[in-house]
């Protein structure tokens, strides 16, 4: 068997892969391929079993005993191919291949060229090009004011003012539009507007979903990582590093830990009544498609059951992708707040929980001194209302841990005393720590597992763009590092071109390649693949530097050009824009997530959380809380603000690559109808004093004649009714009633549930303010429910 | 909102509706993008349906196949016998440690000419026997709430998925456009998971299940904040219209547009239509009595509505209707846990299946009763004494359908003596989906979406019709 030396080079040492297409190269010639010497055919799994004139070729499970092994060694007077001598490293990979069980994992050799486009290295770069060269010609540039609230609204996520718009539609100078860029990327709103992209992506949420939904205390500090990595401009290539590794490559940078919350982002729960091997394994079939799905834009996830159906992705890469995360265990080590966070408030919102979680163990207390376990000792019917207090209890433990110094973050190998994952997780002591093997899991049942794999990375890259595949060691700590360093590379083919993509169509709204989660076969293909190429080596040239790639883009006259359809603004920037027009935003900036106004059902609805119920939603009682950007507010799976969650909002549990923007009638109820709208409406009807104001402060622009002729109208009709009608004053708040059906009886049983312990700061109420105010307030209504508003050119 | 007499009138009949957007809006363009179930998504059926619509009661929580529909004489000869279970790494804490095998607490009777056991507490749903085809070969993976539900519900023990009712209105489309076509009828409180439960997942928007939620608006922020009338929302409407025509002059080529003043309007037929199908009181005194509703029917009244609240969407042209009765999760006290879950749906789902077979729906409509996974016939007697219950179960449980394409009067499958393991006519979840699809005349290896790459499908990998249910 004649193996070139250049081929073997690219072996790598553990691929069954390699072994098979070297059989095919070197073999298939005689023994299938034509003709069938010796009456072997080596071109299946069976055929091999089979064998031939002398036997079976392979005996599964042992090499030593195996025809073929003694062939290509060349032992028991058999030499293949004749006259030549196998390499010490196929022969070491047909050995283990053998022994591993002689998995068959097709190598289908019939990907098209353009399939594999992604995997090949991009031609060098044409320094003298710009985005617009390899664009035909543009339509005519946009209008001013259209260019302002495009590009505001895409940088910042909230709409220019009117006073902005003024001075750059006057401002003629030659940079007016480079300085309006610099200035919209150097506010801190960017970080805001963009993480948010980032966020869908990886599937942030504050809690971990499934039954009981626990909190993730420290997570919000992985959200305003990576609100400080945008605003800070942080290289790409590092961003990498530290969310898959940092605590391996960076000991000690307290942002490097933080950043590997990624790892951890997907939902995950383990209790009394989940299969442990099965949730640790459901966390490594996340990490490892999350991995791959966000950095290289793969459907690894595919991979998973069999060898990927359109990609050169066998289910071994899978396997050993996912060997590296074997080590990666959960932790919370303790970690001091840094400068750059928002710890203002942790002592007021501590107090806060504290007190009502205090409330619940005294009522405990009152209820079964001193008892822990109340099941059978109580009644059952006090007994539901006790098992309420312990969930709740056991809520409140987690949540408080928000206020702490800790960090959501992961160790390799278990840290003592540190380590994270509820109750009924077992973690070995550090010392007696080995790590788990990992087998091939046919079908991806864990009952089943075959051949063992070694850590690695994917074989696609180094087989179709010639980029080595580095070994991974099978030490405890170091196997992440190697990963890390392997994606965030610049030889990495995909890397570059899935992160330029991203950016491309967030200000777009459509990727150059229109999957940004799919740079496979089944992804679409990239319109412009020589841009999408110039823009991924531009990322790379400028030190990694997103912003570059902004100004890359936003510069161009495709970015200014007029467009004949707009977008509807996302869930969070709409709601944000609505804030911020009626000057009720408050932009104050990270911290814990802050609970906002949400419809009153929902926050009112008995939500089970398991053996019990969850407790009742509460706003934060003060507006600067509750009324901070989206992105702060706290991320709950199975609470989702309806607001955000109605105008097509990204799913927590799924990695959301573009945002849908699907038109269905619930959107105009809930902004045509709801507590929010109408309240900040009024908001806005109190703050101005005529029609005119109000066109300015929600379009950003004077109302033209015939708009302030009905505007003025309306308004006048509906002043005549304020004036008649005198509204009824603010509601007393109802109680929270909940019916507990009881697990041991069956019996209802009634629970009210607490008060906030803080003094809810209303919003303006119609009762408080003029007819005036009501009636301006019904026109912003109107204004800000409008497609002007809504859409963006 | 959106109240205004003189546009309902115009609205009706439908035909009329679609003339007089085309005149407003230019050939309807972009108006299948808004409507709560969009035709243009909507196939239609691959085969000849069984049935056009489906009820779906899920019993939340894992009802014990043992007491229910499948009793095990075996146990009361080995009540209380001990035994000792090694925790593996494939069994959770729950399932491990000592055990006793516990007999069921409960009385037995035979029903029907089909002669099936069921437990005595089911008097009213011993009439519907032989309308039913009991199944007890079902099997789930998961021992865990939160991710057989995800199971059931969608597939993938994974939330995130369409549930199955997406699947269903994605494949065969709305028969009432002012309705949403997947409705979900949750107990008080939302089960484990929440709502992705019922998410659309992948799919679409407009296939998210809908759920009207016990307490509060039947659909969120249906009606305005309180004090606001319907003469001035129609002022801020107005207002709106103007300022939206104005715009749309501007960009003529953005068909969205188009659809978003649309849904306006479709809000608007939802508001009028939604009030009349919840209007549960029009029913006779007779129906509402045989439902379990009102009166002195404290136990049934609940489920009850819902069941009754089904039929009315299934007549309305629902076509997918999911009704959640949670708390069969019986660890301890299954005496009294499980006969009062009993009391509480006996009456309604029989006065269901009755109510449906003589209005003639019963042919047309798929009822499917199920819960999560089974219950074991062993417990670690963690309460002491007699206040034993039973422990999840993934590999045993008991199914029911009734109505199009399905047996009449049928037991399929069956469990071994101790009612560990199904042995008969054994299935997985997903052969289960498969099987209600192609009811619904719907191939699940043809029911496709791509998404990140994938054609993806609700049996995740295909599966095979249960043929041993069909009729």
């Amino acid at each position: 068997m004649r193996i070139l030396a250049l081929a073997a080079a690219a072996v790598s040492v553990h691929g069954a892969v390699d072994v098979l297409s070297a059989l095919k190269r070197d073999c298939f010639g005689c023994h299938g391929e034509g003709q069938v010497l010796s009456k072997l055919d080596l071109r299946s799994r069976e055929a091999m079993l089979k064998g031939g004139a002398r036997g079976p070729a392979i005996v599964p499970g042992n090499a030593e005993a195996s025809l073929l092994l003694a062939a290509i060694e060349g032992r028991n007077g058999l030499q293949m191919p004749p006259g030549a001598k196998s390499s010490a490293e196929l022969v070491a990979a047909v050995r283990e291949w053998i022994n591993g069980g002689a998995v068959w994992t097709a190598w289908k050799e019939d990907y098209k060229p353009e399939d594999l486009w992604a995997f090949r290295q991009p031609k060098p770069r044409d320094k003298a090009k710009t985005v617009d060269s390899f664009l035909g010609a543009s339509a005519a540039k946009a209008d001013k004011r259209t260019l302002i609230r495009r590009v505001t609204i895409d940088l910042s996520g909230l709409p220019p003012t009117q006073k902005e718009i003024d001075e750059f539609v006057k401002d003629n100078s030659k940079d007016a539009w480079t300085r309006l860029v610099d200035r919209l990327l150097a506010s801190p709103r960017y970080g805001e507007r963009w993480a948010r992209h980032w966020l869908d992506v990886v599937r942030y949420a504050d809690t971990n979903g499934y039954s009981n939904d626990f909190e993730r205390p420290n997570a919000w500090r992985y959200r305003d990582y990576v609100i400080r990595a945008f605003n800070e401009d942080k290289p790409y290539n590092r961003f990498i590093l530290e969310q898959v590794a940092g605590d391996e490559l960076f000991p000690g940078n307290p942002e490097a830990l933080i950043a590997t919350g990624f790892l951890r982002a997907g939902p995950w729960e383990h209790t009394g009544m989940s299969v442990e091997a099965v949730t640790r394994q459901m966390f490594l079939d996340d990490v490892t498609h999350a991995t791959a799905a966000t950095f290289l834009g793969l459907t690894l996830g595919c991979a998973k059951c069999h060898d990927h159906k359109f990609d050169p992705l066998p289910t071994k890469d899978y396997y050993r992708m996912q060997a590296v995360f074997a080590t990666t265990e959960f932790a919370r080590p303790k970690l001091p707040f840094l400068p750059t966070e928002n710890a203002s408030d942790l002592a007021y919102g501590k107090s806060l929980l504290q007190k009502v979680s205090d409330d619940v163990k005294t009522k405990m207390e009152r209820m079964a001194p001193g008892y822990q376990q109340g099941r059978g000792k109580l009644p059952p019917d006090q007994f539901e209302e006790y098992k309420l207090y312990q969930k709740h209890n056991a809520l409140h433990k987690e949540s408080l841990d928000r206020y702490e110094p800790k960090a959501f973050a992961v160790s390799s190998g278990p840290r003592n005393g540190e380590t994270d994952g509820g109750a009924n997780m077992r973690y070995p002591k550090r010392a007696e720590y080995k790590p788990a093997d990992v087998h091939v899991l046919p079908g991806g049942n864990i009952q089943a597992p075959a051949e063992k794999v070694a850590p690695g990375v994917l074989s696609l890259l180094e087989r179709y763009g010639g980029y080595p595949s580095p070994a991974v060691p099978e030490t405890v700590e170091g196997r992440r590092a190697v990963l890390a360093n392997w994606i965030a590379n610049e030889k990495n083919p995909l890397t570059a071109r899935v992160m330029a993509n991203r950016i491309w169509q967030y200000h777009f709204g459509k990727g150059l390649a229109a999957d940004a989660n799919n740079f496979g076969k089944m992804g679409a293909k990239p319109s412009n693949p020589e841009l999408l190429d110039w823009l991924a080596s531009e990322l790379v040239e400028r030190g990694w530097s997103v912003k570059a790639v902004h100004r890359k883009i936003l510069n161009s006259q495709a970015y200014q050009a007029a467009r004949s359809e707009g977008r509807r603004l996302e869930a969070e920037v709409l709601r944000d824009s609505i804030l911020f027009v009626a000057g009720e935003l408050s932009e104050e900036r990270g911290g814990p997530g802050v609970f906002p106004d949400i419809n009153e059902d929902v926050a009112r609805q008995p939500l089970h959380r398991m053996g019990s119920l969850s407790p009742v939603y509460r706003p934060d009682a003060l507006k600067r809380m509750r009324n901070r950007r989206t992105i702060y507010t706290f991320q709950q799976r199975s609470l989702v603000d309806p607001l955000v969650e109605v105008f097509n909002g990204a799913s927590m549990d799924l990695s959301c690559d573009r945002r849908d923007a699907a038109t269905v009638p619930t959107q105009a109820f809930t902004l045509f109808n709801s507590q929010f709208a109408h309240d900040m409406a009024l908001a806005m009807g109190a703050r101005v004093s005529n029609v005119s104001e109000l066109f300015v402060r929600v379009l950003g622009r004077a109302p033209r004649a015939d708009e302030l002729r009905s505007a003025t109208g309306t308004y006048r009709k509906l002043l005549a009714q304020h004036t008649a009608a005198v509204p009824a004053p603010r509601a007393a708040a109802r109680p929270v009633v909940h019916s507990i059906t009881s697990e041991l009886t069956g019996e209802q049983h009634k629970f009210t549930h607490p008060e906030s312990p803080a003094a809810y700061e209303h919003n303006l109420h119609p009762s408080e303010v003029t007819p005036k105010a009501r009636a301006l307030g019904d026109i912003a209504l109107a204004l800000i429910n409008s497609n002007e508003f809504v859409y963006v050119y | 909102m959106f109240i205004n007499t003189r546009k309902t009138a115009l609205l009706r009949p439908r035909l009329g509706m679609v003339r007089r957007r085309d005149v407003l809006f230019g050939g309807g363009m972009g108006l299948g993008a808004v409507a709560f179930s969009a035709m243009t998504s909507a196939k239609g059926p691959h085969h000849k349906a069984r049935a056009k619509n489906c009820i779906f009661l899920l019993m939340e929580g894992g009802p014990s196949h043992i007491d229910t529909f499948d009793p095990k004489p075996k146990l009361d000869a080995l009540h209380m016998t001990k035994f000792q279970k090694e925790r593996t790494k494939f069994e959770a804490n729950m399932n491990t440690g000592e055990r006793y095998y516990v007999k069921s607490p409960f009385t037995f009777k035979r029903a029907g000419k089909l002669g099936v056991e069921m437990n005595s507490l089911f008097e009213n749903f011993a009439e519907c026997a032989d309308d039913v085809c009991f199944y007890r070969g079902l099997r789930a993976e998961s021992v865990n709430h939160p991710t057989a539900l995800y199971h059931l519900n969608t597939g993938n023990q994974f939330g995130g998925d369409p549930a199955v009712g997406s699947w269903v209105t994605y494949g065969l489309g709305s028969e009432n456009k002012n309705l949403p076509s997947f409705v979900v009828l949750p107990d008080t409180a939302f089960p484990q998971g929440g709502a992705a439960n019922w998410s659309n997942g992948f799919l679409p928007a407009e296939f998210q299940g809908t759920p009207l939620r016990a307490a509060g608006a039947p659909v969120l922020d249906m009606a305005p904040p309180a004090g606001v009338t319907a003469e001035r929302q129609r002022a801020v409407m107005d207002l709106m219209g103007a300022l939206n025509k104005r715009h749309q002059q501007q960009h003529p080529e953005h068909a969205e547009l188009a659809a978003r003043i649309a849904s306006y309007e479709l809000a608007f037929r939802m508001q009028a239509e939604m009030p009349k199908v919840l209007e549960i009181e029009k029913e006779s005194k007779a129906t509402l009595e045989m439902y379990g509703i009102g009166g002195s029917n404290k136990d049934t009244d609940a489920v009850g509505r819902r069941c009754l609240l089904a039929r009315r969407m299934v007549e309305a042209g629902v076509r997918f209707v999911q009704v959640i009765v949670m708390g069969w999760d019986s660890h301890d006290y299954i005496e009294k846990a499980h006969s009062a879950r009993m009391r509480a749906i006996d009456k309604p789902i029989a006065a269901l299946l009755k109510d449906l077979k003589q209005r003639g729906l019963l042919d047309d409509t798929l009822v499917v009763w199920s819960g999560e996974f089974g219950r074991s016939p062993d417990n670690g007697i963690r309460a002491g004494g007699q206040a034993w219950g039973r422990d999840h179960n993934a590999t045993a449980m008991s199914t029911w359908l009734a109505g199009g394409g399905v047996k009449r009067g049928a037991i399929v499958g069956a469990t071994d003596e101790t009612g560990l393991q199904g042995v008969e006519a054994v299935h997985p979840i997903k052969d289960f989906h498969v099987t209600l699809l192609h009811l619904l005349g719907l191939d699940d290896a043809k029911l496709r979406y791509l998404h990140a790459g994938r054609e993806k499908q609700l049996s995740q990998v295909g599966g095979e019709i249960i043929r041993e249910i069909l009729a």
